[in-house]
C-alpha cells in the first residue's frame, strides 16, 4: 500500500550509507536529492584541468586491509570496498607559526614524541607524558563505550579529564605556549578552540588519525559518494535528483510520506532524513506535528561554524611553492584564547587561523601532471555573511580572501603566481549546496555539554521517521556514514 | 539512562547544570522556518520569471531583449556572466544560455543580446515571437567567465567574435560606470562594419575612456577602410597591446575563433593560466572532430532507451541533451557546453561521442555518467535520467 519501503531525504554520506544499507536488505528504497549530484558535503567540481575536492582534508578510521578501522569495515559491508581506492599520508600535519614554528608531525605515536621533544628539549619528559595521557584516555574512553557500567574507578584518567578542555590540560602539561599551539591546532577539526574544546576531542584525534592513518580517496570524495550511490542503484533502489523534499508528511505522530518540490506526495513505510535536523523539524514538517520535546532538546544546542574556502588550481609542483605536507595549519601566532573564536564571528580574515590540503603531495596523480591544487580554509560563523549586502558579496569574498593569500604567501613564497583556476566558497555557499542553518559544516556544536558523554537519544518521537547525518553524531566522513548504517539498522529491526 | 560511573566523574555536575541553563536560554530553531531558503533565494534561486521590458534593435540580425523583476529585485552577477533562458518552441522546452550585456551596476534590469541563427530554434523565437510584457523564465546569474582580481591582471586583452562581445560589454560598461581601475584592449572580430555588434557605442566610450581601447578587426573590410582587416592575429595584438607580461587574455566566440585565436596566444608566449575562455556551445561540426568514429555518418540513427521511460531514435550528429528535449524529456542544463555538469545522465549501455578535454568528473566517467550536451550517441543507448 505505500510506494516505497523507505524514502532517504538527501545524499550526503548519511544518506546514502542508509540508501544503500536498506536496498542491501532488499527494501524498496528511493532517494531524493536537491542536487543534480549525489555527496553533499562529499563531493568534488570541475573548473579548467582540475577538479576541485570540496570538504575532505583527512579521512579518519579507515585502517589497512591488516588492520581495518570501523569505516574500512562499514564500507566493507555495504560492499563499496572494492570501487574505490584510498590514499594514506605520510604526515598526520605540519604546523606553522611565519618565522617562529614549522613543525610536521609523522603518522607514529613515538615519532611524534620525538619530532616535539627535539623541537623543545626543555619539555622532553611533558611531552612523553602528554602523550601518554592521550593514549591511555583514548584507551578508555573505547572501554567507556563498549560498557560504561560498574564503579568510577574503571576510569581513572576520564573521571579527571572528561570535562576538562583541550586547553587545561595542555596548560597542565606545557610550558612553552609555541608548544602548546601544536596540539591546539587540530582544533579546527571540531570548529572549537582549544579553550572551549573537550579534551576528549583532541585525545580521540591524536588516537584515531595516528592509528587508524589519515587518508584521502583516489580521485576525490566524489569517487565514495559515487561508489556508494551506484551500489545503491545495482541493488534496485531508485533517486530523484534535483528534487528536494519540500514536506515530510506526518500523521497523527506518524511519518507517512514525502512531498517533493514538483508536487509529488510519495508514500513509504519509513522516512530517513538527512537533512539538518534543523530543517527536518522546522522546514520540513508541519509545526502541529513536531512534539514540542524536539525543540527543546535542540534548543540548548548550537550550529558549528561554517567556512571560507579557496579552492585552487596550481600550475606548478607543491615543492616548487613550499608545499612539504598534505595538511598544514596556519596560526598567526601562539594564543590560544578567545580572540580566534571571536574571529570566527567576524567577516575578515586578516590573521586568522587557517588550514590547508594538498592532495597531490600524498598522491601525485590528483591533479594533471606538474599541477597540483590547494584547498585553503578559515572557519567562519555564517552571521556576518548574512548581513552582507548582495550587491557588496562578490566584493567582500574577495577582500576576504586576498588577505588569506597574502597570509598563506608567508609560508608558501610565490604561490600567487601560480594560481591557473581559483573558486572561493563562503558560509553562503555551504548553505546552498547543504541546506543547513547558519551553512554549518559539522553539525551542532560539540561543547563539553554536548560531548559524546551525552549523545542524544536516536529514539525518534515520530514514528516511521530516522535521521543521518552530521547532526545526530560527531561530524566527519566515518561517523556520518556510520549514522546511515545505523539508521538503516533501526529501520530494518523495525520492519521486521 | 546515565551510567553510575559518569555521574562521579570530576565536574559532571557543572556540566549538567550548564546543559539546563543552555535549554532554557537557547535558541529557539522553530522559528527560523524558511530562513536558509530566503537568504540562498537572494542569490541564487532556482529559476526566475522576467518580463521583457523592450527589445532593442542593435545590428540587422541582432536585438538586446530587456528583463525586468517583476517584484524589482536581480539577483547580483558579475559581469561576464550568462542567465539560461527557459523556452517551449514548437513543442520543445529547451534552454540556452545568454550572457548578459548590461553591467552588474545596474541593477533594474539584465539584458541579453541575441543574434540571429538561421534555422536556429530558441533565437528565432526570442528574436520574433516575444513581446514586450512577456514572461520568460531565465536561471540565475551562471558562469565562470569574469574578472578574479585574486589572479587576473588589471590590464585585460578581450578577443571578441561576433556576438562574443556580449560579455565584454557588461564588463566595460561596468568599469567606466564605476571608475574602475583597470585597462581593457577589445579585439572584436566581425565579418563586416554594419554586424559588429556595439560598434557605435564602444567607439564612443573608447573615444571618452583612455583605459578602454577599441579594435574592431573586419574580416572583408570595404575599399578604403582605415581601421584593421582580416583576422585577430597575434602579430596584430603584440601591435596593440605590445608586452604580453602583466596582462590577463579572454576569449569569446564561435569554435572556430578559438582554434584560431589560442595557437596565436600560445605563440606570443601567453601561459595557459593567463588565457580565461568563455564556454562556446557545442561543436558546430562534431563529426569532423579527431576521434570521431569513420564509420559513423552524422545522420546516422540510433535507439536510446530510458529506463523506466520509453525510447526513441536520435541522430549521432546531434546532442544527446536535444535529442531527449525533441522527445520530451527534460533535463535541466545551463552552459550546454558540457561545463557545469547540470545535464550529467548516466550510460547503462552504449557508446557515446564527448568531445576531449570535456571537464567529467573522473569518478563520474568511471561509474558511466556523460555530459549529455556535449555527448553523441555512436552506437544504440540505455540511459537513466
Ligand atoms: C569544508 C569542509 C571540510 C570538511 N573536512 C572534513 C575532513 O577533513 N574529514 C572529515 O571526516 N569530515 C570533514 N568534513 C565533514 C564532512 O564532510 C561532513 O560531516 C559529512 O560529509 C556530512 O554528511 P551528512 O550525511 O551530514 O550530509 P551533508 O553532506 O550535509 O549532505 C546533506 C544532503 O542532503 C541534501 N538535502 C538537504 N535537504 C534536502 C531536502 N529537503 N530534500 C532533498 N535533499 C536535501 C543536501 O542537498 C545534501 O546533499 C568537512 C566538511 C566541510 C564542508
Ligand atoms: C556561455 C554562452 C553564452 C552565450 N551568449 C550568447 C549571447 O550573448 N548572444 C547570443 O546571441 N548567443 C549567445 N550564445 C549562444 C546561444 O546560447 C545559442 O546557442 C544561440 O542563440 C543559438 O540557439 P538557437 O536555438 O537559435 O539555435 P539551435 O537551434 O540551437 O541551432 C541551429 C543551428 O545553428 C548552429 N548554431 C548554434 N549556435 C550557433 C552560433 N552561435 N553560431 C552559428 N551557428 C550556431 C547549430 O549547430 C545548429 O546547426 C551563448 C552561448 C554560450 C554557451
Ligand atoms: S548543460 Fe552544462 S554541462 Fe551540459
Amino acid at each position: 500500500m505505500h510506494d516505497y519501503d523507505a524514502i532517504v531525504v538527501g545524499a550526503g554520506n548519511g544518506g546514502l550509507a542508509a540508501g544503500a544499507a536498506l536496498a542491501q536488505s532488499g527494501l524498496k528504497v528511493l532517494m531524493l536529492e536537491r542536487h543534480n549530484i549525489p555527496g553533499g558535503s562529499a563531493t568534488t567540481f570541475c573548473r579548467g584541468r582540475f577538479e576541485f575536492e570540496v570538504a575532505l582534508h583527512q579521512l579518519s578510521d579507515m585502517g589497512t586491509p591488516e588492520r581495518p578501522g570501523t569505516l574500512r569495515t562499514l564500507l566493507d559491508s555495504l560492499g563499496v570496498l572494492d570501487e574505490v581506492s584510498f590514499v594514506s599520508m605520510e604526515d598526520l600535519y605540519r604546523v606553522v607559526i611565519p618565522d617562529r614554528l614549522d613543525v610536521t608531525l609523522p603518522v607514529d605515536r613515538q615519532g611524534v614524541v620525538d619530532t616535539l621533544q627535539e623541537r623543545f628539549p626543555a619539555e622532553k619528559e611533558a611531552i612523553k607524558k602528554f602523550f601518554d595521557l592521550v593514549y591511555g584516555y583514548g584507551l578508555e574512553l573505547y572501554s567507556f563505550y563498549r560498557n560504561p557500567g560498574g564503579e568510577v574507578e574503571r576510569f581513572p584518567l576520564l573521571k579527571r579529564y572528561a570535562f576538562r578542555t583541550a586547553g587545561e590540560v595542555m596548560d597542565e602539561f606545557f610550558q612553552d605556549p609555541l608548544l602548546k599551539a601544536v596540539p591546539g591546532a587540530y582544533w579546527g577539526y571540531i570548529g572549537l578552540t582549544p579553550n572551549r574544546l573537550p579534551f576528549s576531542y583532541l585525545s580521540l584525534l591524536y588516537v584515531s588519525y595516528i592509528e587508524m592513518l589519515p587518508c584521502h580517496v583516489r580521485g576525490g570524495s566524489q569517487s565514495l559518494s559515487n561508489a556508494m550511490f551506484n551500489r545503491f542503484l545495482s541493488l534496485g533502489g531508485e533517486a530523484k535528483f534535483n528534487c528536494g523534499a519540500k514536506k515530510i508528511v506526518v500523521r497523527d505522530g506518524v511519518a507517512t510520506g514525502v512531498l517533493t518540490d514538483r508536487g509529488e506526495e510519495i508514500s513509504a513505510r519509513f522516512i530517513v532524513s538527512n537533512a539538518s535536523k534543523v530543517a527536518t523539524f522546522t522546514d520540513l514538517i508541519d509545526p502541529g506535528e513536531v512534539p514540542k520535546a524536539i525543540f527543546e532538546g535542540m534548543k540548548g544546542r548550537t550550529p558549528s561554524p561554517s567556512s571560507f574556502n579557496i579552492y585552487m588550481g596550481l600550475d606548478c609542483e607543491p615543492g616548487e611553492v613550499g608545499i612539504t605536507a598534505s595538511t598544514t595549519t596556519i596560526l598567526p601566532d601562539e594564543d590560544m584564547s578567545d580572540r580566534h573564536f571571536n574571529q570566527m564571528r567576524r567577516l575578515d580574515t586578516e590573521n586568522s587561523v587557517m588550514g590547508f590540503s594538498c592532495y597531490d603531495v600524498a598522491d601525485p596523480t590528483f591533479s594533471p601532471p606538474g599541477t597540483c591544487q590547494v584547498a585553503l580554509l578559515t572557519l567562519r560563523y555564517a552571521e556576518p555573511w548574512l548581513r552582507v549586502p548582495p550587491s557588496q558579496y562578490a566584493a567582500e569574498k574577495y577582500r576576504c580572501a586576498e588577505a588569506m593569500l597574502r597570509q598563506m604567501e608567508r609560508v608558501c613564497p610565490g604561490v600567487r603566481d601560480h594560481i591557473e583556476e581559483i573558486e572561493v566558497a563562503t558560509p553562503l555557499t555551504f548553505m546552498r549546496y547543504l541546506n543547513s542553518p547558519y551553512g554549518a559544516i559539522y553539525g551542532f556544536e560539540q561543547y563539553m555539554k554536548d560531548s559524546l558523554f551525552f549523545e542524544a537519544s536516536r529514539q525518534m518521537p515520530i514514528k516511521g521517521l530516522y535521521l543521518a547525518g552530521g547532526w545526530v553524531t560527531d561530524c566527519g566522513f566515518a561517523p556520518t556514514i556510520k549514522s546511515g548504517v545505523s539508521a538503516a539498522g533501526a529501520i530494518l529491526r523495525q520492519a521486521g | 539512562m546515565i551510567p553510575e560511573a559518569l555521574k562521579n566523574f570530576d565536574r559532571f555536575q557543572d556540566v549538567v547544570k550548564e546543559m539546563e541553563i543552555c535549554r532554557k536560554y537557547g535558541m529557539d530553531y522553530s522559528l527560523e522556518k524558511g530562513d536558509v531558503g530566503k537568504f540562498i533565494n537572494r542569490y541564487h534561486p532556482s529559476s526566475l520569471d522576467l518580463r521583457m521590458a523592450e527589445l532593442i534593435p542593435r545590428t540587422l540580425d541582432t536585438k538586446t531583449i530587456r528583463l525586468v523583476s517583476q517584484d524589482g529585485y536581480l539577483p547580483p552577477f558579475q559581469a561576464g556572466q550568462y542567465i539560461s533562458v527557459a523556452v517551449e518552441v514548437d513543442g520543445i522546452r529547451t534552454s540556452r544560455p545568454y550572457s548578459l550585456s548590461s553591467p552588474p551596476n545596474q541593477t533594474g534590469y539584465y539584458d541579453i543580446t541575441v543574434r540571429r541563427v538561421a534555422d536556429g530554434l530558441v533565437s528565432n523565437y526570442l528574436l520574433d515571437e516575444l513581446k514586450p510584457g512577456d514572461l520568460l523564465r531565465t536561471s540565475g546569474p551562471e558562469g565562470h567567465f569574469y574578472y578574479n582580481p585574486l589572479f587576473h591582471d588589471q590590464t585585460m586583452v578581450c578577443l571578441a567574435g561576433g556576438n562574443g562581445v556580449t560579455p565584454f560589454m557588461s564588463m566595460i560598461q561596468q568599469i567606466v560606470d564605476c571608475g574602475l581601475e583597470r585597462t581593457v584592449y577589445l579585439f572584436l572580430g566581425s565579418p563586416d562594419l554594419g554586424q559588429a555588434l556595439f560598434h557605435d557605442r564602444l567607439t564612443a566610450i573608447a573615444a571618452r575612456h583612455e583605459n578602454i581601447h577599441y579594435v574592431p578587426v573586419i574580416e572583408n573590410p570595404p575599399e578604403g577602410y582605415k581601421g584593421r582587416g582580416g583576422l585577430i592575429t597575434g602579430d596584430l595584438i603584440q601591435q596593440v597591446v605590445g608586452e604580453v607580461s602583466g596582462k590577463t587574455f579572454y576569449i569569446c566566440g564561435p569554435q572556430a575563433m578559438y582554434d584560431f585565436c589560442l595557437p596565436q596566444l600560445e605563440h606570443m608566449g601567453v601561459p595557459a593560466r593567463k588565457i580565461r575562455k568563455e564556454a562556446y556551445g557545442p561543436p558546430l561540426r562534431v563529426w569532423e572532430q579527431a576521434g570521431w568514429p569513420y564509420a559513423v555518418k552524422p545522420q546516422d540513427a540510433f535507439e536510446v532507451r530510458v529506463k523506466g521511460g520509453g525510447s526513441f531514435s536520435a541522430p549521432a550528429g546531434e546532442t544527446l541533451l536535444t535529442s531527449l528535449e525533441k522527445n520530451g524529456l527534460l533535463v535541466p542544463s545551463l552552459c550546454r557546453s558540457g561545463e557545469c555538469s547540470q545535464c550529467r545522465v548516466k550510460l547503462l549501455a552504449g557508446k557515446v561521442f564527448q568531445p576531449a578535454g570535456t571537464p567529467v568528473r573522473r569518478s563520474d566517467a568511471k561509474f558511466g555518467y556523460v555530459h549529455s550536451c556535449v555527448s553523441y550517441p555512436l552506437e544504440n543507448l540505455e540511459i537513466l535520467l
